[in-house]
This record gives structure tokens, sequence and C-alpha cells, in this order.
């Protein structure tokens, strides 16, 4: 709620002093407030003043949502910055108010001739908000305020429009002087189109967050207030744009984009100058693509999706999830707000023929798979409809997925002190030295620690250790030994821990386990599917490798903190 | 003072110390001046210049706090004017600023301000301290002591004169929410040895990490809402945390952040410590982290005391799932029965608003109870999240 605006101002001065041109919410609460003030009750004791301590001044100025307690000349005077604080941020907190905004300097289109500062004027739009309003949201109001600025800017330099706006403003005010407050007001939202437009960006930021104006019926100003516009598919979750700009950073080609409205209400958000690659991306659109399906199929960049994926995201467009797929796990998210009274329960039904959402989401209340829930014998249709209803309760954030994560513990006091392997490496023989050190090359340690490891490398690596392999399986009594130093740069306490599990007698799932374990895939940073992702692997081999070494793997299931934050409570 | 106080909040903004604390006033042929300045020359001439409309500031504006945020200064100040026939326009005006870095919250400096202004307004207003002339030369002491004080001790007392005033800050938290009867508090750090009011001194006997609220209310014959008040008060100082009633029954599912228990060391000297049985012996870390990745979905905590043996381990179950519970290592899944059909008696409150935990709390039926008649009835369904 803290989020909306309270009042938007639009106050202008020049040569000839400062004015308030319009505000828009403008009809005034302050007549109600006098009504309420005759009809206190005639039998209250009047308070005995307390000489010692100063009266205390009611410090609100925020009534029913609604500011009160300035008067417009009040106002004019505190928005009418001087030169030095024009053009930059403008930020000032009076009780329990902030005022933001970006005044803006221009050049008169009619005056230019003259240099002096008569031709100057300083438009300033000012958005009054609660005080509690977070810094980011400040920092919104204020890209808001500035681009507007700019563009007043634009068109004053084309056509005018600023002087010709204020000047009907101006007009409107001085007629209607004689008559109520509120009436100037009326007549120059009936007369302007930027009053009308700063009537429009209130009601917008108020209801959607999403604006959409017009600017002088010429230029198109769209806007996003992300702490607002994600409140329509996440009540009472305030989304920060750092929030999205940290899971856009997680962003990888296996997630997959899901969009929570139907791809032909996007039309009018691509409209006209909007991208054409944004059309093309949705018209290939699949929730069971990933990324990078979604980039070959629309025959655009990897990281050209990205970013449109982004753009989506941040406008409230989609969510980012992992792709639907037969083995992933389900489980209803823990802030699911599901009650018999919920809308949702009838969204469903309308769009599920008579479905009943709590008898569907029951089947989630343990950790379930689409895999188990379908069977060999079932029809295609019946998995369709399945598949059709985990999307719709993705898409109005009723599942979370849960990822198992793996995590190496060697020892009983988890890992070794010196968490990083060992560096220095025990004389070894001329032989295996050679192998060795083209093998673990100290960049792809770097590489695999940091969690971010490329494709380019791992064939360069998958030779290294077929070579090995070729050298060292030829006699049984060096077996043991290249075991040993297949490890080598682990530490000795948790050598000698791996040791003990028979796997370690075959050397594949002793070499993929090393080799997992260098790259720090094992740390709980990576899940399964991001594993079998990035190093080319199949499922069964995997599970079967993290069996093996259940002594020094400890793997949980929990949600991908990357993506998360659109479905969970962890915050 | 120095930037080593300086400390991140969670808001994104920081905590920062006053850089400045000036005194203006209306001068009755020159205008806006700074009349005192602790450090001198910190807010130059033409910078206060540009923002003097906003610290003399209309008479409408007059007694409100004004924050006029800057590129490199906040400046926070509380205008304040005395009317009286003697001074030169009838009126004197003056505004006692503190000044921030531009990224700092000053929202606790706020009644700090007006407090300070009511001191000097009331010293003006007994003897002439500020209108008299010499100002500077009174002032400067004070401000610096007021600067060096607040920063350091984050109090300060003004005893010299006819009039003394004490300042302090105090940091502005958001409100906690509301206490349950069926969550259960927690110390997280010692009770500061103040001089508590009664019904704190008769509660906090109680509160042992396992009592619940209104158990706790039971033991103390203290009322039910007289409880919740004050915990929800120690939970405004961060002395105590709520978790959910620990059962046998209960199931726990693990978080994203478990994964620190396998990274930071502080973190696990503190978990082993905190979970043994004993005090003699620490329970291994392989071990406890095994037990808390074991907490999924449909898992009971009796399940895991079966499967592991708690005492072999030298874990103590219930510590185990409360320090995971402070720490957001776990989570509590709660079951929410949903009737389908028509609802009579109990069944009314099953509409998942409320969970087990809830009803068993209110309607006095213990979970087990409630658990078995759920399981025949035929139109309930159990819903975990």
């Amino acid at each position: 709620m803290e989020v909306s605006p309270l009042c938007v101002i639009l106050v202008k001065s020049d040569s000839k002093g400062d004015r308030l041109l319009f505000r828009y919410p403008f009809q005034n609460c302050e007549n109600k407030e006098i009504l309420n003030k005759s009809r206190r009750n005639p039998y209250t004791l009047p308070i005995v003043e307390d000489l010692l301590q100063s009266p205390t001044v009611s410090s609100s100025n925020i009534s029913k949502g609604v500011l009160v307690g300035f008067s417009d000349e009040v106002l004019s005077s505190l928005f009418a910055v001087k030169p030095d604080l024009s053009n930059r941020k403008f930020e000032l907190k009076v009780n329990d108010v902030r005022f933001v905004s970006h005044p803006t300097s221009l050049q008169l289109r009619n005056k230019q001739s003259h240099k002096d500062e008569s031709g100057l004027m300083l438009i300033n739009i000012v958005f009054s908000l609660s005080a509690l309003a977070s810094h980011s949201v400040v920092k919104c109001y204020h890209d808001l305020s500035e681009r507007i600025g700019i563009i007043l800017r634009h068109e004053e330099k084309r056509r005018g429009y600023v002087s010709e706006q204020t000047q009907t403003m101006m007009a409107a005010h001085d007629d209607g002087y004689t008559n109520n407050n509120g009436s100037a007001f009326r007549v120059i939202l009936e007369k302007c189109t930027l009053a009308n437009n700063i009537k429009k960006l209130y009601e917008d930021l108020c209801s959607s967050g999403l604006v959409s104006i017009r600017l002088n019926r010429w230029i198109p100003f769209s806007f996003c207030l992300p702490q607002k516009a994600h409140q329509w598919h996440l009540r009472g979750k305030i989304v920060e744009p750092e929030d999205i700009d940290r899971c856009l950073l997680a962003l990888r080609p296996y997630h997959s984009l899901l969009l929570l409205y139907p791809v032909e209400h996007l039309v009018d958000f691509t409209a006209l100058d909007g991208s054409p690659s944004l059309v093309r991306m949705l018209s290939q659109y699949s929730p069971m693509k990933n990324l990078q399906t979604l980039a070959a199929d629309s025959d655009l960049t990897l990281s050209h999706v990205f970013q449109l994926t982004a753009h989506l995201v941040y406008w409230a467009k989609a969510t980012v999830i992992f792709p639907v797929c037969s083995k992933n796990k389900y489980v209803i998210a823990p802030n699911a707000s599901i009650h018999l009274n919920s809308p949702l329960m009838e969204k469903y039904s309308m769009s599920f023929k008579g479905g009943n959402l709590m008898r569907a989401l029951n089947e989630f209340s343990l950790p379930t798979s689409l895999g188990q829930k379908t069977n060999p014998l079932c029809y295609p249709s019946q998995q369709s409809a399945l598949v059709k209803s985990i999307i719709w309760m993705l898409q109005h954030h009723l599942l979370v997925q849960l990822h198992t994560y793996i995590q190496y513990m060697p020892t009983g006091n988890g890992l070794s002190t010196s968490r990083s392997f060992k560096k220095y490496l025990k004389t070894p023989s001329p032989r295996t030295s050679s192998v060795l050190s083209t093998s673990f090359p100290e960049p792809s340690r770097t590489e695999s620690e940091s969690g971010a490891s490329t494709v380019s490398e791992a064939p360069d690596f998958m030779r290294n250790f077929n070579l090995e392999n070729v050298s060292f399986t030829s006699t049984e009594d060096d077996k043991q030994e290249y075991q040993e130093e297949l490890l080598l740069d682990f530490p000795d306490d948790e050598r000698s821990q791996i040791f003990k599990i028979p796997a370690t007698n075959t050397p594949e799932d002793l070499k993929l386990f090393a080799r997992l374990c260098r790259k720090g895939y094992f740390q709980g940073s990576h899940h399964v599917e991001e594993i079998m992702y990035l190093e080319n692997l199949r499922r069964s081999q995997l599970l079967q490798l993290l069996d093996k070494f259940r002594d020094v793997l400890v793997t949980y299931e929990t949600e991908d903190p990357a993506i998360a934050m659109f479905s969970s409570s962890c915050s | 003072m120095n930037s080593t106080t300086t400390k991140k909040t969670t808001s994104g903004t920081k905590e920062g110390p006053i850089r400045c604390i000036f005194f203006c006033e209306f001068h009755h042929t020159a205008g806006p001046i700074i009349s005192c300045q602790i450090p001198e020359n910190y807010i130059s001439k033409e910078l206060f210049d540009s923002i003097s409309v906003y610290i003399i500031t209309k008479a409408e504006l007059q007694k409100s706090t004004i924050t006029i945020t800057l590129e490199d200064y906040k400046v926070l100040g509380f205008p304040v004017k005395i009317d009286n026939k003697n001074y030169a326009r009838n009126a004197f005006y003056f505004n006692l600023c503190f000044v921030c870095d531009s990224d700092a919250r000053t929202v606790q400096y706020e009644s700090v301000v007006m407090k300070f202004s009511e001191y000097l307004t009331s010293m003006e207003v007994e003897s002439s301290f500020l209108s008299s002339g010499k100002s500077n030369a009174k002032l400067s002491p004070i401000l610096r002591k007021v600067l060096e004080d607040l920063n350091t001790r984050g109090e300060c007392a003004l005893t010299e004169g006819p009039i003394a005033t004490h300042l302090k800050v105090c940091q502005i938290r958001s409100d906690p929410d509301a206490v349950l009867d069926h969550q259960v508090p927690v110390f997280v750090k010692e009770l500061p040895p103040h001089q508590w009011d009664l019904t704190t001194q008769q509660v906090t006997p109680y509160i042992d990490g396992f009592n619940h609220i209104a158990r706790i209310a039971a033991l103390s014959d203290v009322d039910n809402n007289l409880v919740k008040a004050c915990v929800q008060n120690l939970v405004y100082y961060g002395v105590v945390s709520l978790v959910p009633l620990f059962q046998y029954g209960n199931i726990y599912s693990t978080t994203p952040k478990l994964r620190s228990l396998a990274h930071d060391t502080d973190l696990q000297k503190r978990c082993l410590q905190e979970v043994a049985r004993s005090h003699r012996q620490n329970p291994n870390l392989r071990d406890v982290f095994r037990t808390y990745s074991a907490m999924t979905r449909g898992t009971t905590i009796k399940d895991l005391c079966t499967r592991f043996n708690m005492t072999n381990l030298k874990i103590n179950e219930r510590k185990l799932v409360q320090f995971g519970m402070l720490e957001g290592l776990i989570r509590r899944v709660h079951k929410y029965p949903i009737v389908l059909g028509e609802s009579a008696g109990l069944q009314k409150v099953f509409t998942g608003n409320f969970n087990v935990d809830e009803i068993c709390c209110a309607t006095g039926v213990t979970s087990q109870q409630l658990e078995e008649k759920l399981e025949r009835d035929q139109n309930v369904i159990l819903l975990w999240k």
C-alpha cells in the first residue's frame, strides 16, 4: 500500500514566479474535517493543560491515503527549487510524507532568442509518497519524474507544448480565483492534455503499477513500478528491482519461461514499436521448452532471449521456472494462500471443467513428480490435462519445485579446515607427473570454484582422462597406485575416508566422483539437474554415483533459491 | 565520527553517524544564516542558500520534521518560531539541524532533533539564550558535546544551565507480528538486566524454549493477552524469537539456507554446542547435517528418531529442531485440514485458513485425537505446506 503515490503535483517556476499548476487528486478533505470538529461532544472535559510539556502537534500529513495539510502556495514554494538543485534528484521529507522528483529546467520555445533568464522555465513533477516507502521505490519514482521531464523538454523544443499547457493552466487558475479552489483544477482537467496525462499516471500507478500514456498525443510513455506491478500475482509481497536482478543473474539456459498471461493477451504489450524479436520469441513459446531451445526455435541468440526474458519478468508478465518434465518434484508452496473462499477455487474449476483445486493440490502435499502420477496405461489426454493443471498452479505460485542438492561431507567434522584442495603434490614418479600436470591444470581449479564451468573445457578434460585410463588399467598393481594418485589433491583425511567406500574400486565411478568433486558440484550450490546439464550426464548415472558415495555425500531437497523468489517464503 | 560505526541494515540503507550539527536563525536584516556550526564550514554558504527555504520555512511548516536529501548530505531539521513583541520582526525563527550522509537512515534522529529544539526553545523563552547575541560562543560547546556523545554513546545529557534535558537515539524497528497461542518463545540472547515490568518478571521464568504461550499463561497465572503483549515486546527488542510448538509428530523440511551449515564454521560451532545431548560431548557435524537433510515432507520427527538413533549420535532432537528453526535451516510444514462439501461442528474451521496447531490450541483437542478424526473423515483433505 505504501508504494502508491499519495498525490502527483506539477509546479513551474520562471521569471514570473512559482506556481502550483496542477495536482491530482485535488478533491480536498478539509471541508469534512471541519465538520468533524464541529461535531465534538459538548460534554467532554477540557484536557488540563500540561504547562511543563509543549503541546504535541499532530504530525501526520496523510489522511485516508490522501495528502493533507499543505496549501498550494506552500507546495509551490517548496518545489520551485533553486537553480542549484535543478536537473538532479530532489527528495524532501516532511513529517510522514516524502516528496520525490527530478526538477527539469527547459528553454521556452518562443523565447529562444533571449538568452537571459526569462526564457528558462523550471518544471517539476513531484510524487508524494508515504515516508515509509523504501529506497528503491523512491529511486523508481525519481526515474519516472526524470523521464517525464525529458519528454516535456523535448516537446517544448518541438512544439512549445509546455508553454502552451502552462498558459492554459495559469489562465484557468486566474479565472477560477473567485470560485472554490477545486473548480480551477476541474477546468484544467477538461482543457489540458498534460493534466489528463497526470491523472492517468496517478491512476495507473495506484491500480497496476504499469503506466502507459501518450504525452502530447505523440510520445508514448510506458513505465513499470515493479514493487507494485508484481502485486497482482504475488499479493502482499513487495518485489524489489534488486530481487529481479538477482533472479535474472541466476538465469541458466536450462531454465524456462512461464508466461503469466495467455500469449494472446500480450499482443498489446508488444504493440507497434515493440521489438520484433519479442513477437518472434512469443510465437515459439512453450513452458516445456528451456531457454536454449526457445532461442534455437525462434532463431535468436541465447543472450538476447535472456534479455527478453528479463524484460518480461520485470514487467510482471512472466516468471522463470525449471521446464516442466516428468521427473520434476513439486510440493505446495509454503505461502500459497489457499482457503475455501479463495477466488482461485472458482478460477480453477472454470479452467478445468469443474475440477476441484483442493483435490488437485492435495496430490502435492507430498513431493510428487509428474512421472509418479502417470503410468504407461494412461491416455495421452489425461497426461496433458495433468500438465496443464500443473502449469496453471505454477502460474498462480501454488507449487514450488524441489531440487536435490548435494553436500560433500568427507569427514565427521564436515569439510577439512583447508577448504580448498591441497595444492601441492607429493613428489610423484616421473611417469605420472606429466599426466597429472596435464589433467588438472590450475585454471580448471579456479574455474570450478567459481561454479561457472564452460563447455569448451570439458572435452579437453575428458581426453586427458582417457589417456590416463589407457596407460593405467594395463597392470593390476598399478591400479591401486593410480587411484591414490587420482585423489592426490584431496587432503589425507578425506582421501582415507573416501577409500573406505567400496565403489572406489571401480575406476569409472571414482573418476566421475573426483571430477565432479573438483568442479565444486558437491558444495550445495548446484542441483542434480544443473550438474546433469553442465556435465552432460544422465540422471541414472548421477543418482547411482550419489548412492554409491552416500557415505561422503549428503543429499537434501529444497527449492532453487535462484528462482524461488517468485514462489516461496525464503525472504 | 568515524566510518567504522557505519553498518549496513536490511533495508538497504546504512545506519550512519551525525556528520554535523548547525544552528540557523532568521536574521532580521540578513535573512537566514547559520550562526553556529560544528564542525565549522561543513555546509557551505552557497549550499545553505539553496536549501534555506526548507530550513527557515513558511509558517505552515513550523514544527514539522523536515528532511532534505541532497547529493552528498541529508539535512534534518525542525523549524521553530517563537512569537514575541520584543523581537525585531515580532518573532524569532530558528532551526537546529543534523547533517548525515545522503545514504544514511535518519528516522531515529527525528525525535532527538525535536527534543533538542524544544530544549533550546525553552532556554530562549526563559533567558533569551539564543537571541541575546554571542550565540555562537554559547552554543558551540553544547553542539559539540551533543555531536560527540550521540555518535559515541547514542545518548547525551545536557545538565548545565537552568534547564536539563536528556537526549537518546532510539532505533526504529518494524512492528513485530501478533503472537499466537500455539507459538513458543525462545530466548535468543540473555535478558538484559533491566528493571522489567511485573508481567515480564512473572512470565520470563517460564520461557524455556518448549512451553507455548497458552501454557506459559497457565503456568505463570497471567492473562493470556498480557503474556502475548509481553512476549511481543520481547520480540521487538530481539531478546526472544518465536518458533512453532515442538511435537514428535511434526514435519519439517529443509530450506536453501541449510547449505550455510556446511560452509559457515561459526554456525557449525554454535550448532554443535546447541544440539548436543550433554555439554561434555559434541555430536558429529556430518550426523547433524544428515539428520537435517533427512527432514522432508512426510517424515515426522518420530520417524527420524527411529531411523537414526539420536542417543548414539549424541543429538538432542528438540534442540536440533529449535536451532534449525531459529537459524532458518529448516521450516515447519503445517497441515491445513480442508472440508469438501457440507461442514458441521468442528469442521467449520477446516477452511484452509487454520492449521492443525491453531485448531488444537483453540479447541483444546490433542493433535493426535484431531488427526485420528481427520483420518476417518472422508470429506476432509489435509494440505501440507
